[in-house]
């Protein structure tokens, strides 16, 4: 019985990885959901993390987050992901309104040497759940984004990453002299996830 | 895309991350409590004021701090005298978060709006058009704001003013009209334009959607007026003779305003439940096969809720019984901390004209009532278009 609880809560590199990329693939369906980048009805209500989330059916979007996960976690493998932005900006004139940032912390003992750490399923989840539920509530702070919005991705990863081919170079599409909100954190141990929302600071000139 | 050369260089979040530097959880904790902002917050400020609404002496130094702003809207000297009022605008949405009459918000748009709008520096300001919208946000008749806005040309080259005002329109279910001024901001090039139009495409886009009915304004007149009380058993005869008295005060008075409300019953229930009623069902059954137009079988899905706020139960003098007949009035609970917010007022005010007005939150409440309701009322007569 005991040989049952130890074995629960050993987590492994890989295991870690598959929980990093799954976690960005929720946020960022949780956050095209709640900053209404895409029209309410194109998501669908599942359980996850204790939590009612929201996922896109829009197949477009599915696939592209469902590609993004899947080199996320090759990347989360080999510990050369250092942080993955999502970025919201305006459709009609390109402008960043609002950056998600995710930065990840890799133990590289373990990616080195293979070794394993220990933590239970059960509290990173809730570490995950405390996360969601910010980025559900962060409408009490953050601007109404009332335009047509699209977002992108960036990954800062290691120099010595081939960029891959549906990937390109990229600016940092930094917001100049912005509010920052800094979320919850999870870490399973092995990656570290800290978050922060970062978004224009309103002003009454602003068009 | 890949950023993979920017990790050496600081940008703001990282060193963000980097430093120790955290907000408070407030915005979490208290989230039911924060009235979302248009151009959002800034969490510290919306934290410190989660945190002096809690606590009595917070707030009144918050109250202290407010009287402060607004004096200093009269003190101001410098050559752009609206820029006082939108520091005391934007202090009061921030330290407030739950909006609300007691932060005086509403009384302030007013005033604020009054002293410009007759100067023609500030027509064509987009910070000055901002409040008015947001005044107009705040009002139950809206309409009255935007036509004046109009007619006396304020804000007309901002393509905010023909967005807000025909999404304004949209929501009266007033579709036609939205178009027009949808029309009006791209034929007087509104700018930005790119904002216009995609708002506009994204209107027709909902039009294109919307069932056929509701693009008529006047469907609503159109309806057949209902007759009560043929179905009804006889316990429920007490509704009839209130619905006359009823008026819903809501957000919405185009839609409510002067209807009664009006009460649906399947007709087909009748059948079952009743078949002692021979009469009534065969009736009913017979004016069952025209069943109308979607729009009138579908209305009690569509009909907009409300306040009951003016709906009184008639008092049935019969049943009443021994113990409640004693008519002692009851003692109106006062909170402490509101006893002592109107000490400070009142003890404080002495050259503004706004802090004069609001010499107790019951006359600030009072005003911001009258205010949402008819929002130009303090205005002169002469100024408001025809």
């Amino acid at each position: 019985m005991a040989a049952r609880t130890v074995a629960k809560d050993i987590i492994t590199l890989r295991g870690s990885a598959a929980i990093v990329s799954e976690f960005f693939g929720y946020a960022a369906n949780s956050i095209l959901y709640n900053r209404g980048v895409y029209p309410e009805e194109s998501f669908a209500k599942v359980k996850k993390y204790g939590l009612p989330m929201l996922l896109t059916q829009d197949e477009g979007v599915k696939s592209f987050i469902a590609d993004l996960t899947a080199q996320l976690s090759q990347w989360l493998e080999a510990g050369k992901l250092q942080r993955i932005v999502l970025v919201i900006m305006s459709k009609a004139t390109g402008e960043v309104l609002e950056r998600w940032n995710f930065s990840i912390e890799t133990d590289s003992e373990v990616v080195e040497k293979g070794v394993s750490r220990e933590k239970s399923d059960k509290e990173i989840m809730r570490e995950i759940q405390a996360i969601m539920r910010q980025i559900a509530s962060s409408i009490t702070y953050l601007p109404c984004l009332d335009e047509t919005c699209v977002f992108d991705v960036l990954a800062y990863t290691d120099k010595d990453v081939a960029v891959p081919f549906t990937w390109v170079e990229s600016d940092p599409k930094l917001i100049a002299n912005p509010q920052m909100v800094k979320l919850h954190s999870f870490d399973t141990k092995i990656h570290k996830v800290d978050t922060l929302v970062s978004y224009k600071n309103d002003e009454w000139e602003e068009q | 895309m890949m950023a993979d050369d920017e990790i050496e260089r600081l940008d703001p979040e990282t060193e963000y991350l980097m430093s120790k530097r955290r907000a408070g959880n407030e915005w979490e904790m208290f989230k039911e409590n924060v009235r979302p902002l248009k151009r959002g917050r800034n969490v510290n400020l919306l934290n410190t004021a989660l945190n002096a609404h809690n606590h009595n002496r917070l707030k009144k130094s918050l109250l202290d701090n407010r009287r402060r702003l607004i004096e200093a809207i009269d003190e101001y000297k410098g050559d752009d005298p609206l820029l006082p009022w939108l520091e005391c605008i934007k202090w009061v949405q921030e330290s407030f978060p739950p909006g609300g009459d007691c932060s005086g918000l509403v009384v302030i748009y007013e005033q604020c709006v009054r002293t410009f709008w007759h100067s023609e520096r500030y027509k064509d300001d987009l910070r000055y058009l901002k409040v008015w919208l947001e005044y107009a946000d705040n009002c139950v008749d809206a309409d009255v704001i935007y036509g004046f806005l109009d007619a006396n040309g304020i804000g007309r080259t901002h393509s905010t003013f023909y967005i807000s005002y025909a999404l304004y329109m949209e929501s009266k279910n007033k579709i036609k009209a939205a178009n027009e001024i949808f029309d009006l901001g791209i034929s007087r090039n509104a700018q930005p334009m790119a904002k216009l139009k995609d708002a506009y495409r994204k209107f027709l886009a909902r039009s294109m959607r919307r069932p056929k009915v509701t693009e008529q304004d006047s469907t609503e007149k159109q309806l057949p007026v209902r007759s009560f009380g043929t179905v009804l058993a006889n316990g429920e005869n007490r509704v009839r003779s209130s619905l006359s008295e009823l008026s819903t005060k809501n957000l919405k008075p185009e839609k409510t305003g002067e209807a009664a409300f009006t009460i649906y019953k399947d007709s087909t229930a009748t059948d079952d439940d009743c078949p002692q009623q021979p009469d009534v069902s065969k009736r009913e059954l017979h004016s069952l096969h025209p069943l109308g137009p979607r729009a009138e079988r579908n209305k009690e899905n569509n009909a907009i809720p409300g306040k009951w706020t003016a709906y009184q139960i008639p008092q049935q003098p019969g049943i009443r019984t021994v113990g409640a007949s004693a008519s002692a009035c009851i003692p109106v609970f006062v909170d402490e901390d509101c006893d002592d917010r109107r000490e400070v007022k009142t003890g404080g005010c002495k050259s503004s004209s706004l802090v004069n007005r609001r010499e107790a939150d019951q006359d600030m409440k009072r005003e911001t009532e009258l205010l949402r309701k008819k929002p130009l009322r303090n205005f002169p007569q002469n100024s408001l278009p025809r």
